[in-house]
């Protein structure tokens, strides 16, 4: 037998006491489709779940609707009790009678009793209609893919290999240590920074489940989790692989401050990056050194603050007093930004040094004099409110990291978002690594300009949350919920009413539609694990190919006709 | 009066769920259709609704970039707007299609989204000449 | 004009960029019709007038010769951009296509209330400028007035409409089966006086972002209903806030379907804080 059941909750009265659910529960028996109805106490009492999960079982009804409170406020949990009884969640019809009706409606007791015998028989139109998607169970590729052998990346590598799991990392330059291979000494320890890289670099030489693939470009990735297929040329040829999770330590680039301060212009105009490029190659003897902070950052444009310029100032500031004590060196800055105690008492170290500090306004940024190469530096104390002329023979100034150019191309190839400056976004504030799309994590400076330091650590977050993802064997596409919450369902195509117009492969904002060949014609295909049930695809195939079973279009318009009554005005 | 409402699960919802706990009164004639996020609402089926004799339909989404489905809702609006084009070239009036994107949050936005909604299409012509 | 056409009619033949040509052919008793023709002297017969569009017969075509097969065809204005968005929706591969393009004249212009009465690859003719659609008196009286008597008059136009399907059966574009206007869940059928309202509704809503102005489904209205006063007002729509218009450019598709920051809209901010992909094309 078949059939619905319907229970009105009374709410401890508090829905009872405007809408008459005795009448509601007459109407609900006169109903062709309703096999069993009753009004029961309160649904969020354990008795009454019992009671009514065995009353469900005696009527032989297949379907459920509850009229109780909200989903947010005990409704959910009532339709999760009756889910762990072994009622289908698509077979349950939660109608909000409390704060949708009783409580926004209570001086008018007649039209609300109404309106809730019309959401009630609207759910029970719309239960009619409403299937559960197809599930489907996939093994997981107990691999990882790394995107960028940073300082992030190669601990990313390094941890998941120390837990035996096997680690294809992809790079797009020569050799491992990113942007550390350009940088002479790191702050806050000041050891070499090819020192600082070496245990992480070894590892990848010598632990065999590291799999190392310089000069690479990947080119395609498709899949899911727990089994994403890339493609990738390297200099080992063009290659396959195969990988559960993917993370992405790709990294950021410095940005270049062409047009300010007359840089490319004056001869003794250099950045930050070009001053470790000289450490690198030995001592240099600087008698005057200023360096400017916030180049092209913190303004309109680059509202953010890249963290990782003022203590590369601090830390090349401090190596320049030590090489020449006798050495004026300024930092020109706008605040400096040092948190934490580490970071604290190296600025403290530089003052101590006799480094010294001078801030200017934004609107009033320092100016260079000098024709081929700077004479000497203006600037605006804005503390001092005083104009200051410094001599020097070299300007530092420190720009900020800005995103790769080909994040927003891997967002795409994934199904990710990135931020609208180009970094990768993490799917919360709360799930820092994690993005929107299962399987995939992001760490390092792909996601945030950090310093080393971070990228490690966030290296091996990502990693962890890699591994707990490759440890399990398999897993269910219905399990996947980047939201809160249960998977509400993923979307299917009629093969045979598909047109192959192509529209929700253009609209699906998770990468999660693509077009088959089958013979002479398209057809459009969703892939289940990468699909998170938004219904941006429903909402534009022109002729209804593509549904959510959990809201079938005949649910939705089967639900308006009941909306007034079953009036239908035309 | 006639009301429909499609209110997305993370967004309009939440107002509707909060308008409750503040015992907010509102007119009843309004009825609301959740749904997990506004990009699940056809343009057809607000036709559909218009077709059945609703005077009025909102559809209440989140921010333009607060959509739990990365970017969804975009083309939601956008949708929405070209269906607002359609309903004033036959008269009807794109008013009658309210488009509420990340205005419907909390309670009291909530219910003045729903009252404002009320009283304008209150002031508006009936749709007579389609009924009849 | 003609002479020239044909010559390159006779050269894709002859060269075999093609292996039909299809275009009109005046027969036996002088009777015009569509014609593929598929060696050099049959060419001798083939005409340009009148307007005839021949998108979906192509389509058809296409869909029914061998793999391989190509297909040239004579397109005005209308006929390319349609064709144009048929391969973006993946109907007619565009290895398979030619089009051989003629300008209209302005006369034709003006009586299908074109806007752009030329293909983007002109072959044969000099095009004339287009018609501003929406100041045309006739149209200008379909979309004025206040709501209420809009409604009034739309509502009176509509409620002839018989439900033939013939607006949808000569739309190039409509080319699904089956299609949302024979589902009674969108549109009740079996009843008199038909539902027309979500009919029309649907129908031009689903041609919104992919009419091309052809007129087709005005032509084919047995009734006279001007439907392409509705496609019009949304084309403008789509011109005015994403500078976009079906059919011109094959590599663009309609931006309703993208996010904002790939396809932002005039009048629509984004806020600041808003995460979301930039405007760098998908790869
Ligand atoms: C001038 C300067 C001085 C600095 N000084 C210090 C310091 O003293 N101390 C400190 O802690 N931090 C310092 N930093 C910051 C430090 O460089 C970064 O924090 C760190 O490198 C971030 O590590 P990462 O792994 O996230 O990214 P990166 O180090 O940028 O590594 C990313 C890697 O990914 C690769 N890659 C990028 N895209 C792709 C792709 N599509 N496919 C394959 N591979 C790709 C890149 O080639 C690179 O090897 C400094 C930065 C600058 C600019
Ligand atoms: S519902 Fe459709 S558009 Fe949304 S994620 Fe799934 S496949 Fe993509
Ligand atoms: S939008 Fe619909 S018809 Fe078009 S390809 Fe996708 S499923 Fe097929
Ligand atoms: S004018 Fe009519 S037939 Fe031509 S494309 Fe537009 S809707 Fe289709
Ligand atoms: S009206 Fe819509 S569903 Fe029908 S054929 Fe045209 S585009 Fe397809
Ligand atoms: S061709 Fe005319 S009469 Fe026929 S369905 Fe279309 S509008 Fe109605």
């Amino acid at each position: 037998m078949s059939g619905i059941a319907v229970f009105l909750c009374r709410c401890f009265g508090e829905v009872k006491r405007v809408i008459d659910l005795d009448s509601l529960q007459k109407e609900a028996e006169r109903h062709n489709d309703v096999v069993s109805s009753a009004v029961c106490e309160s649904l969020c009492l354990a008795d009454d779940i019992e009671k009514t999960a065995s009353r469900i079982g005696e009527s032989g009804a297949d379907k459920v609707v509850i009229g109780g409170c909200s989903h947010l406020a005990r409704g959910g949990a009532a339709v999760d009790a009756l889910v762990e009884r072994g009622i289908k969640r698509s077979a349950i019809g939660l109608v909000d009678l409390r704060e949708a009706c009783a409580w926004i409606h209570k001086d008018d007791p007649e039209r609300a009793t109404e309106k809730a015998w019309d959401l009630i028989s609207m759910e029970i139109a719309g239960l009619h209609h409403r299937r559960e998607s197809d599930d489907v169970t996939v093994s997981v590729c107990p691999e990882a893919m790394i995107v960028g052998a940073g300082p992030a990346g190669l601990s990313a590598a390094r941890t998941l290999a120390q837990m035996g799991f096997k680690v294809h990392l992809v790079e797009r330059g020569s050799n491992p240590g990113g942007m550390l291979n350009l940088i002479s000494h790191v702050y806050p320890s000041d050891e070499k920074a090819s020192e600082k890289m070496k245990t992480f670099v070894d590892e990848v030489d010598k632990n065999s489940l590291i799999n190392f693939y310089p000069k690479a470009k990947i080119n395609s990735i498709t899949g899911f989790a727990g089994n994403f297929n890339v493609q990738v040329s390297s200099s080992g040829g063009e290659q396959r692989l195969r990988a559960g999770a993917v993370i992405l330590a790709s990294g950021a680039r410095v940005w270049l401050p062409h047009g300010l301060y007359r840089y490319g212009k004056l001869t003794n105009v250099i950045t930050q990056m070009e001053l470790e490029r000289q450490f690198i190659k030995g001592p240099r003897e600087i008698k005057t050194a200023v360096f400017i902070q916030c180049v092209g950052a913190r303004n309109h444009e680059r509202p953010y603050c890249a963290t990782m310029c003022c203590p590369s100032s601090l830390k090349n500031a401090v190596r320049i007093k030590e090489e020449n004590p006798d050495a004026r060196v300024f930092i020109l800055h706008r605040d400096i930004m040092t948190p934490g105690s580490v970071l604290e008492a190296y600025y403290r170290n530089a003052l101590a040094k006799g480094v010294q500090f001078i801030r200017f306004e934004e609107t009033n940024p320092p100016e260079m004099l000098g024709d081929e190469h700077v004479e000497s530096v203006e600037v605006f104390d804005s503390i001092s409110r005083m104009k200051r002329t410094l001599e020097c023979d070299l300007v530092v100034l420190s720009t900020p990291l800005i995103p790769n150019d080909d994040n927003v191309k891997l967002a795409h190839m994934l199904g990710l978002q990135v931020d609208r400056y180009g970094f990768f976004s993490e799917i919360y504030p709360l799930h820092p690594l994690e993005t929107r799309m299962d399987g995939v994590f992001i760490c390092g400076s792909a996601r945030w300009p950090v310093s080393s330091d971070n990228a490690i650590v966030q290296g091996e977050g990502a990693a962890a949350k890699a591994a707990a993802l490759l440890g399990s064997k398999a897993f269910s596409a219905l399990s996947l919920s980047r939201v809160p919450g249960e998977k509400f369902g993923h979307a299917a195509v009629n093969a045979e009413k598909c047109t192959g117009c192509g529209n929700c492969v253009a609209v699906c904002p998770f990468a999660a539609c693509r077009l088959q060949k089958m013979g002479r014609k398209s057809i459009g295909r969703v892939n289940k694990l990468r699909c998170k049930a938004c219904g941006n695809c429903v909402s534009v195939c022109p002729n209804g190919t593509v549904q959510l079973p959990e809201q079938d279009y005949r649910a939705v318009a089967a639900m308006i006709k009941q909306a007034f009554g079953g009036d239908s005005a035309l | 009066m006639k009301i429909l409402i499609f209110a997305c699960k993370w967004c309009g919802l939440i107002g509707a769920d909060g308008a409750g706990k503040k015992r907010i009164q509102l007119p009843t004639q309004f009825r609301v259709i959740p749904v997990e996020c506004a990009a699940l609402v056809e343009p057809d089926a607000v036709i559909r609704a218009f077709a059945s004799g609703m005077t009025g339909v909102a559809v209440l989404g989140c921010h333009l970039g607060g959509c739990r489905f990365n970017h969804a809702n975009h083309a939601a609006i956008k949708r929405l707007e070209l269906l607002k084009t359609l309903l004033d070239a036959t008269g009807i009036g794109g008013k009658r299609l309210l488009i509420s994107f990340g205005t419907a949050h909390e309670d009291h936005q909530y219910a003045e989204v729903v009252k404002t909604f009320f009283d304008e299409l209150e002031a508006m012509p009936s749709t007579a000449a389609w009924i009849s | 004009m003609l002479e020239k056409i044909k010559n390159i009619a006779r050269t894709i033949l002859s060269e075999k960029q093609a292996d039909g040509v299809l275009g009109l052919i005046k027969g036996q008793w002088d009777i015009i019709q569509p014609h593929i023709f598929e060696s050099p002297v049959e060419v001798d017969a083939l005409v340009i007038e009148p307007k005839w569009l021949l998108a979906k017969m192509a389509m058809t075509v296409l869909r029914s010769s061998r793999e391989g097969y190509r297909l040239a065809v004579v397109v005005r204005g209308c006929d390319e951009r349609a064709l144009t968005e048929l391969v973006k929706r993946n109907q007619i591969e565009k290895e398979r296509l030619v089009t051989l393009g003629i300008a209209c004249t302005a006369e034709q212009a003006q009586a299908c209330i074109c806007d752009r009465p030329y293909p983007q690859k002109l072959d044969c003719g000099e095009a004339v400028a287009g018609v501003d659609t929406l100041s045309v008196e006739s149209v200008k009286e379909l979309l004025a007035g206040d709501g209420p008597e809009r409604m009034e008059k739309w509502a009176n136009i509509l409620k002839r409409c018989i439900k033939c399907y013939g607006c949808r059966n000569s739309c190039p574009i409509c080319v699904c089966v089956p299609c949302k206007l024979e589902d009674q869940v969108w549109v009740e059928t079996g009843v008199i006086p038909a539902e027309v309202l979500s009919y029309h509704l649907i129908r031009a809503l689903h041609l919104s972002d992919t009419c091309v102005a052809c007129g087709a489904c005005q032509e084919a209205c047995p009734v006279n209903i001007p439907l392409m006063a509705l496609q019009m007002s949304m084309r403008e729509m789509l011109r005015e806030t994403y500078g976009y218009e079906a059919g011109l450019d094959p590599d663009r598709k309609s931006p309703i379907l993208y996010d904002l920051c790939k396809e932002p809209a005039a009048g629509q901010a984004l806020p600041d804080w808003v995460n979301s992909l930039r405007k760098d094309d998908e790869s």
